[in-house]
Order: C-alpha cells, then structure tokens, then sequence
C-alpha cells in the first residue's frame, strides 16, 4: 500500500485564523448581545482579610434598571461550593466561594454581583451596597503566615500550610558534605501576572424552555470548565454547553474556574435572562491568578571538575488566598521542585516545597509553571559553581547534561525524560552566537569600563501529558486523553472537531495541516472546529503543552481511519484491490494506471449513497472519532543565550542579543513555533526585568494599572534570534513535543545569569527577579560601597 | 469602569466655556484630550457634576509667534507641536520633550494645555515650561491673568489654577539661535512617564556658559530649578569638572519621593546621572 508522504506538515502554513481575528471579526464574549441581555457588575472588596458582617444590597437594587443583586449567601444556596481536591494527604482542601462567605481574604475578592440594564447602571448600583467589615490581622507573607501566632485564611484546614511535599534520591547530605564545593543561595521570584489582551469575561444563558445553560467564557478549557459547572449547579452535562471560540490570550491563567463563572450562571438561571459580565483591567489585576511568589532555598555540591554530586532545596510559595480549581494550591510549589534538577544528572536530591496562604489573590498556573522559578535557581547555581571553579559556563553545563547514553533518564523527582537533545542546543546556541567571539568583545567592553554579560540557561520541560501522571500533582481528575472528530461530507469537504481550545496558539492552523496531510485532502478543503463542548468530543482544553500533541494524536488517528475507508470505497469504486491504490492530486487511482482513478468527492458521495456504492457490509458514512493518549508525555528542551549591557548610570538592563535553540522535536508549522517563542520570551524577559505584583503590608495591590504593573512593549525585547532542531519524540504519535510554554521558561533564568555575568567584576550574584533598575543600583551601590 | 453620571457640554466659543464653567461653582471640569481625565472618571477618582469639552473651540487650537514668544493655544494637540516648524526652529527642546509623552495615539489626542493644567510632577511639559521660563494665561469670569511657571505649580495634580478658570495659553520665549539643548529621561518602558527626567538648555561662548537652565521631572512633587547647579555652570564654564560639580548639586537639590517604581535615593541618583547627560549633549549640539 502506497504511503502517501506527509506534504504540510513542517510547512511555514500562515495563519488561517489570522484573517478572521485582524479584521475584527473574531467571536469574544464580548461580541456578543443577545436580546434582553443584563450587565453584571462585582462589588469587590477593600479589605485583604475582614470578617463580613452584614451585607446590604437594598440601595444597589432601589435603583431604577438594576434587575438583581446577589450575595454570598445567595449564591451559597444556588451551587456548591468549590473545592479543589487532592490525592495527596498532604495538600488541605479549602473552600473558594463564588462570592465571599462570612469573610474576604483578600483585596479583590468579589463580594456581592449587580445585574442591570447597562454596565454603567451596575457599577452605580455595586457602589449602592453597604458591606460591614470586622477587620482581621492581614497575613503579609509567608513568614508571617507561618508563624504559629499568625491568623488563619481558613479556619477548616487549620493551618496556613496548605501544601507540604517532599521528593528525594540518595544520601544528598553524605554527598554535600563531601563535595569540593557547595554553592548556595536564597532565590526570591517575585509575584507576577499573566496579563491577556483580553481581560476575563463570560455570558451565561439559561433557556427555561429546555432547561439549558450556555456559558461564553474567555477560559482555555470549556470541557473543564463544563463539567464543574454541572456539579456545582446540579444539572446534567448534557444541559450545560461552555463556548470558548475566540480567547484573547490565556497563559495559564484561564486555565482555571472562575468564581465569576459560576456567579454568572447563577445569576442567569435565577432571572431567566442572558447575563454578560466582562472584567475590566483593574479586576483583571486584582482578581485574575497571579504567578510564581516562591522563595527557594538551595545548594548545589560540585566535585572539582565541575560534576554535580548532589542538590538539596526548598520551595515556598505565597499561594494566596484560596488554592484554585481543579489545579489545587500544589500546582506551582510542587512543580517548581519536581522540575528544579533541570535537564542534568543529579544522583542525590532533596526538594521540600510548601504552599502558604496569605491575603493576596490566588496563585494559579502561567507560562512555564513552576518551571520558570526552577531555571532561574539551578541555572543560577550552575553559573555561580562555574565562576567558583573558573569552569566556563557552557562548559560546566555540558559536563553535567544528561547524555545519550542515559535516556530514558529519570529524574529524582521520577520524571522521565526520553531522548533530548540538551546537549545539541547547548552547542548549537554557542555556534549561533559565535560564543567565542562574544566573550572577546565582552573583554574588550569590560577594559572599556562597560557592563557586558552573557548568560546561559539550558532547561527541559514535560509537554503533552498523558494519563500516567496528574498535570497538576496530585489532582484527582485525569486530563490525559483528548479526542478528534472527523467528518468528510457527501461534497468531499473536512470538518474536524476538537475538544482542545485554541485561545491564539494557531491551532486551527496545526491541526488542519495534519488533519489534511492524514485524509489525504487540501488544507483549503479543511475546516477546524474547537471550543464548543456542544459540538466537540469529550475533551477538557488547552494548557500544559498539550493540545498538539494529545488533539495532534488523535487527528492522525482518526484521520487515518478516514483515509483506510476510503481507499477501501475507491478499491470497490475501481474493482481494484485497494492495496494497489496511490493518491495523487485528490485522486485514488490503480498503481501504473492513471486513467483508472476515482476523486476524493467521488468517494465521499459515494460513501453517503447506500449500499450498492460501497463493497459489502462496509457502513456508511465517513466520520471517525478517535482518542489519543500519550501515556508518559514527552521532553521538550532548549537553550537560551542573553548578551545584555548595564547602564553605569541608570542601571537598566539592555538586551543586545537574544538567541534560542529549541527543540519541540518534529514541527508542524515553524511560523507558529517561532511566534509562540517569540511571545514566550517576552513575557520571559518581562518577569526578569520589568513585571511585579507589589503588595503593601494591608495587603493592598499597589501594582493595580498597566502604568504601575509594567509589562513590556516591542521596543523592550530585542530581535530574537530562534533556531531549531528538530529530535522527533520517540514516545508521540507524529513525534510532536509541546511547546508553547518554552519562551517563558528559559528567559528569565537567561536574564538573570546574563546580568550578573556583566557585574561578576563586582562580586554580584543575582538572586531576585525582576532584577529591575531599582534592585541593581542598591545592589551596585553595595558593592562599590564595599569595594572603597 | 465606567464613570458616574455627568452633564456633558460642548461649547463652540471660549466665552461659552468659561460660563458653563462658573454655573457648576468648582464642580464641572474641563476634557482637553481626555488623556488623563478619561482613567480618573473611569477610576471614579474624579466625580464632577459636569465635563465641558474644548474640542469644539476652534480658537483654542494655534501656534503664534509674537513679542519673542511662541504662543500656543490650549487645545494645541502634541501631535501638531511634534512636527510644526516654528516649534523645530524656536523651541528644540519642546519638540525633543514631546516626543518622550506617551506614544503616537496619545500624543495625537493629547493637548499642551491639558498636560499643563494637569500638572503630572513626571511630565515633560512642566519640566520645559520650568526650564524655558514660561507663563500661561487664564480665563476666568474676572477676565485673563498670566501666570509665570514659577508660580503656577503647587504640587501633585495642583496648580494655581481656580476651578472656574480655563488655561487658554501656552507661552513660551523662542529659544536663542546657537543654544545648546537637551532632554534626557529614564523610564522603566518607553512612552511612560518619566521615573527623573531633566531638561537642560545651555548658552555658551566659547567654554564659558551665559546662561545654563536646568529642570526636572519626576523628582519631587512640581517641576525643579535646579538654580544652584545652573549657578555653577554659570561661573565655572562647561568643563569637564564643571558638569561633575552642577550634576552632584542636583542630587542635593531634588527632594523626590518613592513609589514602586523607585526609591527617593535611586531617583537621587537618577538626577545626577541625567543632569550630566543632558549638559554633555547639550554642550555638544550649542554653537557660540
Ligand atoms: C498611556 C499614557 C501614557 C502617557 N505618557 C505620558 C508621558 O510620558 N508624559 C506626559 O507628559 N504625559 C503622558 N501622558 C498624558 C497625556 O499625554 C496628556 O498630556 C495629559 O493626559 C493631559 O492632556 P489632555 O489634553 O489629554 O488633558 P485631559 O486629560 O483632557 O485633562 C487633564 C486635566 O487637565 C484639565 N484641563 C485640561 N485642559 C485644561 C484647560 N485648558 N484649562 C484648565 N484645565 C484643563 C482637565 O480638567 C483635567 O483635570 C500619557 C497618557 C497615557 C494615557
């Protein structure tokens, strides 16, 4: 049987989507208007920690055009409260009202929910409600949450520890003990914030006649987002329809359930009226999860040459306020030490890690999860052991990386890494950067008397996670399947259905490309749908690095079986054996007899007109759903080199130079990989340098606008160099790995070794992100100040 | 967010204006190009009882030359002074400044008067007002009063502007030919509001300096004369030494305060590195 060869897959395909979105015709939530729509609006609250007293929304709905107002208390009758299980005994499971429930705990929190006739009526109304506050001692920190003296969030789990794990391999201490030389350092990743062109937003419409509710969401999961829905709210699955077409961005952070979500839903099914909430930027910024927090203590044992010979670290994470749905406060803590050995050998370890409440919006996943705090430790202790050892730093890490030789290798955390190329990009990135001669110019710039580095982090990531392992530890649901519907109609056209939402990742491009490469089709015969659980198979959305490897699988395989049966129709169609059949140009024909040929639309109708087209006992129709799941999960893997400068005066950091060597092993489209790299290492060298959630001690969001949290624009990054080398996954169907969380990850870490290459000649390490102008001149300022 | 409910007016005259001004009693507030108002009314920070919108006066929107002045009107778009030819030959310095205000869109919606009025201590436009000596004029219901720029900023978001005046004019004397220029800034991303900006503007004949002016943005809560380092240029020439001296005093003479951005001691600092900057590239580009 002739393999027809693959024509799209690997090709610079652009954007199919892009047409749609550039000329404004995307579908946001916010597109949309029913008839008879109300606008909702949060009350939220000023306090970081109070008990709540009394709530009283008589004056919100005295007002002319307000139709509802909900409480805590209402919607606590209306849906159940959510929890975040776990497996694990030892992470607590807390509750997370819709609306705050006896007390708020923390600034943001929304309180009680107006529906009325314009948003600007809403926002009246909600300034209506009169909310009694009995403030509480505000739980800063971690240090403080920890204190036995402290005040709890949650009084049920009794303790502000929510989250307590611990990973080891080997004798770390015998091993520390004896190394020739042991770095350490406390590392201090600062809070941050995904912050989406698209701010969170979501209508609901509950349709009493057949007792359905639909909810529009900005959410990267609508099957997830579905299914909880139906617990809270107590209807069937078959009842409740999520549509998540068009996300303006997600990062991690639409991954979760919202408390506005279900609010929404409430409010539409009491009032039998569509109901549409769109978050505006401040509550975006208070309310959205925010990311990483950790403080990570850690130390890295060396023999002379470099080799490591044990790791031992631990983990703190400010998770917030409340541990999110379904990921749990685990989900960043427990992520950041299974994935802090990085792509090295490390024969001992011990990671501890431990999640804490404090009065701050919660922590959820973002870009790179728990991975992006990793890097920037172990790639910052790899650099500070290299000065130590005068052991130049590509070359430290290439004594270490885990080698051919060793894959499967697995990591002390258990992890399993299959063949990467760690030690390929590692090299590769030094030859695009012409390493040898950067570091000459370096020396030159140096006797100059400017501040030049250059900085390194190779690190790898699991993508497209299959069923043998929680995406999140220790969460119960199983996220390891996603499914593909294929449908090739009587004219001969592809409609495949996704249960994974593409929220700007361009997956309506990747996977029509392997849709169409599988049946044998045009591309422009080929049209994706995603992001409707009313239309799509069972699946739960987009996160983790997953959705093309798990929807990519599953297109090949059901792909595939469109493509069997049709060589078998043609085969009767031809009176051939089908085993003899090539298609060329859309067309089945007998091997060395072209004229003898039957098109692909000719099989299709056939297909659809009984059973005398087709040969015996065939059934009709051409449609084949199939389910994928990649079991483990595969590696994705790169290097990133920064060459950065220090201003002598200003002490901002610029980035001259930007080089990344990726590997996502084979690549559907290298445009997209390329864009989802670029956008990754934005938001990478934004949290090293510019982005940070500043709390005050009342736990008061002072980063609460776009003036005042920075993220970065065009004229902050540099033109990215990105290369790619292409080690096809041996555990993947298609030999796909995920990879649109890499640019984050490898960043800030970059960044970071980078800057304080260019101030080794001052004896300063790098220990905090952002490293941001104000941080180096203290940081400058104490050591010249030491020097003198 | 969304504003409050307010009265809207759209008067076409000046005189018109300034009535619809006086009936709210301190209670309406002027739009010029709504690039500050528009967030605090959607903050709900600002909650007048009425707005009157200006972009309807046509006779607020011109660039003049007279008495030795450049006379803008109030309405006066960014934009527009970013590439007007009496602005490139008579005030180089503003045109560097507006460049450093926000980015294109804004600066295309954004006015002189408004920027002024608004008083932000991080904008450029105070700082030059400061640096160049300039004076606007107020309409009130009493009729027209100039005010210096010494005078005419209070401190944060505050003039001495009363609630029922509008500020109808921008004047600034056009710069001397041969003189030396320059507007250094640091910013944490570009198009935002200065951390510390400095505008400096030097007169020289031969290493002497006539004349030096020095202001700031940023770094306390109204636009500074740096009066003292100004002085020492003045006496000490535009050497080498001389720019060390003038950029140390600004450290001592700014009295900045801390945000998240920047603490009083950085943005200290700041002062003196981009006093510096600004008097070496100013130097470098004066004739005489
Ligand atoms: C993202 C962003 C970045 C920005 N960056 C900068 C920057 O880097 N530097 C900078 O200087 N500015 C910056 N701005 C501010 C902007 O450029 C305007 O200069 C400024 O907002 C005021 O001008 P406006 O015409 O928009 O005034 P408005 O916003 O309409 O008014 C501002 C205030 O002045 C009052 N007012 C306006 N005109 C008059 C008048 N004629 N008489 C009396 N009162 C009056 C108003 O009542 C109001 O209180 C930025 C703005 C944005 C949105």
């Amino acid at each position: 049987m002739g393999v027809d060869l693959p024509r799209l897959v690997g090709a610079r395909v652009a954007r199919r989507e892009d047409p749609r979105l550039l000329t404004g015709q995307g579908s946001y939530v916010d597109d949309h208007r029913p008839a008879r729509m109300l606008y909702a609006a949060f009350l939220r609250s000023p306090h970081a920690h109070a008990r709540i007293a009394r709530v009283d929304a008589s004056a919100a709905l005295a007002l002319p055009g307000v139709a509802a107002a909900l409480t805590g208390e209402d919607i606590a009758r209306a849906a159940k409260p959510v929890r975040a299980e776990s497996k694990t005994p030892s992470v607590k499971t807390t509750s997370f009202p819709p609306l705050a429930l006896g007390k708020v705990r923390h600034v943001g929190e929304a309180v009680a929910m107006v529906a009325a006739e314009s948003r600007y009526l809403a926002e009246d109304a909600v300034e209506r409600i009169v909310v009694e506050y009995e403030p509480l001692p505000v739980v800063r920190n971690t240090d403080q949450a920890l204190d036995p003296a402290s005040a709890v969030l949650h009084e049920d789990a009794g303790t502000n520890l929510l989250v307590a794990r611990e990973f080891a391999r080997g004798d770390v201490d015998g091993a520390l003990a004896g190394a020739a030389l042991v770095v350490r350092e406390r590392f201090r990743f600062h809070r941050h914030t995904p912050v989406c062109m698209e701010n969170r937003g979501c209508l609901a419409d509950y349709a009493t006649g057949n007792q359905t509710l639909t909810l529009r969401s900005s959410a990267q999961c609508p099957g997830l987002v579905r299914d909880i829905l139906s617990d809270l709210l107590g209807m069937p699955e078959h009842q409740v329809r999520v549509i998540a077409t068009d996300v303006g961005g997600g990062f991690g952070a639409k991954a979760s359930l919202y408390p506005e979500e279900i609010a929404t839903c409430v409010m539409a099914r009491r009032l039998g009226r569509p109901v549409k909430w769109i978050g505006d930027r401040r509550e975006d910024l208070l309310s959205t999860t925010h990311a990483w927090d950790e403080i990570v203590e850690a130390e890295l044992g060396v023999n002379r040459d470099g080799t490591i010979v044990g790791l031992r670290a631990q983990v703190t994470a400010d998770i917030g306020a409340y541990s999110i749905y379904p990921w749990t406060a685990a989900i960043e803590p427990v992520q950041t030490i299974s994935f802090l050995p990085g792509p090295y050998r490390v024969p001992t370890y011990r990671g501890r890690t431990r999640g804490v409440a404090t009065n701050k919006a919660p922590l959820g996943p973002y870009r790179g999860v728990g991975r992006p705090p990793a890097v920037f430790v172990i790639e910052g202790l790899m650099d500070r052991a290299a000065r130590r050892l005068r052991i130049d730093p590509t070359e430290i890490r290439l004594r270490n990386f885990i080698r051919d030789e060793d894959f499967p290798y697995k990591s002390p955390s258990g992890i399993v890494w299959d063949r990467s190329s760690f030690t390929g990009s590692l090299v590769k990135a030094r030859e695009v950067l012409d390493y040898e001669s950067a570091r000459e110019e370096q020396a030159r710039a140096r006797a100059a008397g400017r501040w030049l580095g250059i900085g390194v982090a190779s690190y790898v990531e699991l993508t497209g996670i299959g069923s043998a392992i929680p995406v999140s530890p220790g969460m119960p649901l199983s996220t390891g399947t996603e499914a593909a519907t294929i449908r090739l109609d009587p004219a001969g056209k592809v409609t495949a259905v996704f249960g994974v939402a593409s929220h700007g990742q361009g997956l309506e491009t990747t996977l029509a490309q392997i849709v169409a490469d599988e049946v044998g089709v045009p591309i422009e015969d080929v049209r994706v749908l995603h992001g409707d659980t009313e239309v799509s198979p069972y699946g739960t959305g987009t996160y983790a690095s997953r959705s093309l490897v798990l929807a990519g699988g599953a297109a090949i395989l059901a792909g595939r079986a469109i493509r069997d049966k049709m060589r078998l129709i043609a085969g009767h169609l031809l009176e051939a054996d089908p085993a003899d059949l090539t298609l060329v140009d859309g067309r089945y024909a007998v091997r060395g007899m072209p004229d003898r040929s039957v098109a692909v639309r000719q099989i299709a109708r056939a297909a659809y007109s009984g059973a005398r087209q087709l040969p015996k006992g065939l059934e009709p129709g051409l449609e084949a759903t199939k389910f994928y799941d990649p079991y483990y999960g595969t590696a994705s893997n790169a290097t990133h080199v920064a060459v950065v400068e220090v201003d002598r005066g200003t002490c901002e950091v610029k980035t001259l130079r930007y080089v990344v060597v990726e590997d996502c092993g084979r690549m559907v489209n290298p445009l997209i990989v390329d864009g989802q790299v670029h956008g990754g290492v934005a938001q990478g060298i934004g949290a090293a340098l510019l982005e940070e959630i500043v709390y005050d001690d009342h736990g008061q969001l002072l980063s609460g606008t776009l003036m005042d949290y920075v993220v970065p624009s065009a004229c902050e990054i540099p033109m990215l160099e990105v290369h790619h080398l292409e080690t096809p996954s041996p555990v993947t169907l298609g030999g796909f790995r995920g990879m649109g969380e890499g640019g984050t990850i490898g960043a800030p870490a970059a960044i970071a070794n980078a800057v304080a290459d260019a101030l080794a000649p001052l004896g300063i390490e790098v220990a905090e992100l952002p490293v941001s102008p104000e941080r180096l001149f203290r940081l400058i300022g104490r050591a010249e100040g030491a020097k003198r | 967010m969304k504003p409050p409910k307010f009265e809207y007016h759209a008067p076409t005259t000046l005189d018109e204006a300034v009535a619809a001004l006086g009936r709210y009693g301190g209670d309406a507030k002027v739009l010029a190009g709504g690039q500050s108002l528009m967030p605090l009314l959607n903050f709900r920070l600002a909650r007048p009882a009425a707005l009157v919108d200006l972009n309807r006066v046509a006779s607020l929107a011109y660039i003049r030359e007279q008495d030795g002045q450049v006379r803008f009107g109030a309405m006066t778009r960014q934009r527009t002074i970013e590439f007007s030819p009496v602005v490139a030959q008579h005030l180089p310095l503003l045109k560097e400044a507006t460049r450093w205000v926000g980015h294109l869109p804004i600066r295309t919606r954004g006015t002189i008067g408004g920027s002024i009025a608004h008083a932000d201590p991080s904008a450029e436009y105070p700082a030059v007002l400061a640096a160049l000596e300039g004076e606007v004029v107020a309409r009130g219901a009493k009729g027209d009063r100039v005010i210096r720029a010494a005078d005419l900023f209070q401190t944060y978001l505050t003039t001495n502007l009363a609630p029922d005046e509008i500020l109808t004019e921008v004047r600034l004397p056009a710069m001397p030919a041969g003189v030396g220029y320059a507007l250094e800034e640091f910013a944490r991303r570009h198009g935002d509001f200065a951390i510390v900006g400095i505008a400096a503007m030097v007169v020289r004949e031969g290493q002497r300096c006539t004349m030096a002016r020095l202001a700031t943005a940023g770094a306390g809560p109204v636009p500074v004369r740096l009066r003292a380092a100004e002085e020492i240029l003045e006496r000490d020439g535009l050497g080498e030494a001389a720019i060390d001296a003038a950029a140390r005093k600004a450290t001592e003479l700014v009295d900045p305060d801390a945000d998240i951005h920047a603490s009083a001691d950085y943005r200290r600092h700041l002062a003196g590195v981009l006093t510096k900057r600004a008097l070496t590239r100013a130097i470098g580009v004066a004739r005489g």
